[in-house]
């Protein structure tokens, strides 16, 4: 089967360089192992959020200019990175998911667990702060739903009042949410948006809220229960809740980082994209530097033959990277990995410390080419998470780096 | 020793690659319509970790379960959510299979009777006094019709009128047509026999065909399900390593129980013969991919259609060969539906208990196809088709059945001589 580039991964880097190339009108293939880490989004992306040696940043672009040659930023070429940020934020908008921020300077996310992280872009519905430690209310309305127990309302309610607010906390016992409780190992946060699509289910939540809401409230805040498929259920609660709304993430699955997925992919299916899901890209076949067919679990002697081929399957959790007690190694096709042999110098002590393995990553060229014994393969790509250089948890980069590097690679295809 | 073990180890159903991630309970279509199912995570490799230590542990609302497999399509670290599922439900069940299921799983014997009976076995299931005793006494929902019977099997067609030519090819496949062909709806059996003819490949029966079981599986009928798998894997065996012929289906249900249940689910050894059984559309989509045969198509075809990916067409990640081949049909616009359950499950959404859920389950499905408006849908399992038949009021084909109807036969048969 035969297509004009092939991607295996299906998450956020994909995903991107996927539409980016299907949009052009070619023909792509994206082979995805499971649903995405996407999941684990909570409505926001990032670009660059500390340096290196743990200094906050305020203005990602200016701070990228510092970064380390291994960077991935830095391989973009730091000049060409607002083009690339304003083309991420064009494409999610085009896409149907609009979002909030400023490419000059950073706002605030306010994660599950109450605290503020540094962002580039939010989902419009959820909260953004513009500093870490100063919120623009002095009485916030903290609901939660009840017998809910992937939105931990005290450590948030915690952390807002570290910021000076003051924080009244309220359950909402109402139907249809009140029913699921019967099931607690399903009373997730994607489940309660499935009961909550329907007008007459909405209205009887903002009638609760509204019921709730006193007179000093100035805003409500309330975990990310609704809008799995699309934005229309909190749109209909904003207007019908009296006071502003704004949404948290809940722990994972997130409701809108499956929505983001959803959306991206829905997009590229509808520009013709091949979306194979649930299927594993096993081996490929090479002539000289050059890559002429990957093979799959399900496909099996179908080969997927393609001019270009992007790896796009993440790092450690989503298995593009894996690890065993000899070795780091690159799954697929077995690319090279910038990693120490020596298993020893892959951790270090104290878990929340910084950890080398998150810098760990498939081995590429300036232009993204992955190295395969040492030579870079013509037409094979790496973008996203499975791109070493860079340790996205303490950088607070790892979305960024996932469509910038997604968008540069798809952009030099095309050029090609 | 411990660092060997780890670069080894390797638990059945992939049980231990559980992340607790929980994406698997985002896509089940079960637990977002009712709270009586403990969800794919509790129920699966949750739940298995107690019952390894208790079987006091199981839980009898795992008969909920849907078996579509839609927790393994998502989940991103490869373990059979489901596989873990079906074998608690083989290994703990208390009670055995009541009347009303033991008549839903027997399709081969049932079918038979029917078949013998049509036109009287057709008319008083659709009676509807006959319906309100299945409904209150056996518990089959009143709601439902029947799929008819046909009065003449498929394979008593084929011997009579096919078989004879199937001789004057130079290739040659088997066909495993499955119940739903042999006794409901023979006219598939033929639109698959006029195709594969046409691309010059003569098409024959197995052997020995039973029933694939997939209804035993579900209702618990393990046993005959093992003894039905066994005939099957022998006469398919014989197919590919007597005859040189390999397998071909128009069921993804069949295919997808033959080539991973039986292995999965029953234990059974599939090896001789999962690489050699494929869904038609596969083996179609392949031959033309490989430049092996050609396909002229009428020019008069113009329809509108909308294709529906079934739970396990999904699984087996086959859905891209329908598309493909309906795509290269000049004259269809073809419409891709959002992957989703509609609700049937084969013989779940037959019993009175789990009507309700089942269209639940379908809704989102139902509404899709409404908005998309074709003439009609298609796809490629049976229980799919009766559902949407039914909630929706369009038409249902199989691709292949489209296939038949969109080529021009003689054309592409002087093109594959």
């Amino acid at each position: 089967m035969r297509f004009h580039t092939v991607i295996v991964g299906g998450g956020l880097s994909g995903l991107v360089a996927g539409v980016t190339l299907a949009r052009t009108g070619k023909r792509v293939a994206i082979v995805s192992s499971g649903q995405s880490s996407l999941h684990f989004n909570g409505g926001s992306l990032e670009l660059l959020g500390a340096l290196p040696d743990g200094t906050a940043v305020q203005r990602p672009l200016e701070a990228a200019a510092s970064l380390p040659e291994e960077h991935p930023y830095a391989k973009i070429g730091v000049s060409r990175l607002p083009q690339l940020a304003a083309d991420a934020a064009k494409l999610l908008a085009t896409v149907g998911m609009p979002m909030q921020g400023d490419v000059s300077v950073n706002h605030y996310r306010l994660t599950p667990m109450g605290v503020a992280k540094p962002a580039w872009l939010t989902m419009g519905d959820y909260v953004t702060l513009e500093r870490p430690d100063v919120l623009p209310w002095n009485n916030v309305l903290l609901v939660n739903v009840a017998g809910f127990m992937d939105f931990p309302v005290n450590f948030v309610a915690h952390g807002l009042r570290e910021m000076g607010a003051t924080v009244r906390v309220e359950e909402l016992d109402v139907e249809p949410l009140a029913a699921r409780r019967a099931s607690a190992t399903e009373m997730r946060a994607a489940n309660l948006a499935k009961s909550l699509v329907s007008g007459s289910a909405v209205s009887r939540l903002a009638s609760a809220i509204n019921e709730v809401a006193g007179d000093n409230d100035e805003v409500v805040l309330m975990p990310a229960v609704l809008g799995l498929d699309d934005d229309h259920a909190v749109t209909m609660l904003r207007a019908q809740v009296s006071k502003p709304l704004h949404m948290v993430a809940t722990l994972p699955p997130a409701v809108p980082g499956a929505r983001l997925h959803t959306t991206l992919r829905h997009y590229f299916q509808m520009l013709g994209g091949t979306y194979l899901m649930g299927d594993t890209v096993q081996r490929g076949t090479f002539e000289g530097n050059r890559l002429t067919g990957v093979h799959t679990a399900k496909l099996a002697d179908t080969v997927l033959q393609a001019d270009n081929y992007v790896m796009a399957g993440g790092s450690f959790l989503s298995r593009g990277l894996m690890a065993n007690y000899e070795r780091v190694y690159e799954p697929v096709l077995d690319l090279d990995v910038t990693a120490p042999t020596d298993r020893a110098q892959w951790t270090r002590y104290g878990v929340f410390n910084q950890q080398p393995y998150m810098s760990f990553g498939v081995s590429v060229d300036r232009q993204f080419h992955a190295l395969k014994g040492g030579e870079p393969l013509d037409n094979v790509y790496a973008v996203g998470s499975i791109l070493g250089g860079h340790d996205p948890v303490k950088m607070g980069d790892g979305t960024g780096v996932a469509m910038l590097t997604a968008l540069a690679v798809a952009q030099q295809i095309i050029d090609n | 020793m411990a660092e060997r073990t780890q670069l080894t180890s390797i638990s059945e159903d992939n049980f231990e690659q559980c992340l607790k991630c929980s994406i698997c309970t985002v896509y089940c279509p079960v637990s977002a319509v009712t709270t009586a199912y403990p969800g794919p995570k509790q129920a699966g490799p949750d739940g298995e970790r107690y019952r390894l230590k208790d079987p006091h542990y199981y839980d009898e609302a795992l008969k909920l379960c849907l078996n579509c497999k839609r927790c393994e399509v998502a989940c991103p670290s490869g373990v059979r959510v489901g596989d873990i599922i079906q074998k608690a439900r083989m290994k703990h069940q208390g009670h055995g299979p009541k009347l009303r299921d033991m008549m839903l799983a027997s399709t081969d014997l049932v079918g038979s009777m029917a078949t013998l009976v049509a036109p009287i076995a057709n008319f008083t299931v659709g009676l509807k006094p006959v319906k309100a005793v299945m409904h209150s006494v056996l518990g089959i929902d009143k709601h439902r019709t029947f799929p008819a019977y046909a009065s003449t099997k498929f394979e008593t067609w084929f011997r009579r009128h096919a078989q004879q030519e199937q001789g004057r090819f130079m290739r040659h496949v088997s066909y495993f047509h499955g119940c739903y062909v042999n006794y409901n709806y023979p006219q598939l059996g033929k639109d698959l026999v006029a195709v594969m003819n046409a691309l010059g490949y003569g098409v024959h029966l197995l052997d020995k065909e039973k029933c694939c079981g997939v209804a035993l599986i579900a209702n618990g009928m393990y046993g005959q399900a093992r003894r039905q798998a066994q005939t099957n894997i022998e006469s398919m065996s014989t197919s590919v390593t007597r005859d040189r012929r390999p397998v071909i289906t128009t069921s993804s249900t069949c295919t997808f129980t033959m080539r991973d249940e039986y292995e999965h689910v029953l234990g059974l050894d599939t090896a001789g013969v999962r690489d050699s059984l494929s869904l038609a559309t596969r083996y179609i989509f392949n031959l033309i991919d490989e430049g092996k045969v050609r396909l002229a198509f009428r020019s008069d075809y113009k329809r509108h259609m909308a294709y529906h990916t079934a739970c396990h067409m999904q699984r087996m990640g086959w859905a891209i060969y329908s598309i493909e081949l309906l795509r290269l049909i000049p004259g269809l616009q073809l419409d891709v539906l959002e992957s989703q359950c509609c609700g049937i499950a084969g013989t779940y959404g037959f019993k009175r208990e789990n009507y309700e859920t089942s269209q639940a389950i379908g809704s989102g499905l139902f509404a899709a196809v409404e908005q998309a408006d074709p003439e009609v849908v298609v796809t490629d399992c049976e229980t799919c088709k009766w559902q949407i038949e039914m909630s929706t009021g369009k038409r249902v084909m199989n691709p292949i059945s489209v296939l038949a109807e969109a080529l021009d036969l003689e054309a592409t048969a002087a093109l594959n001589k």
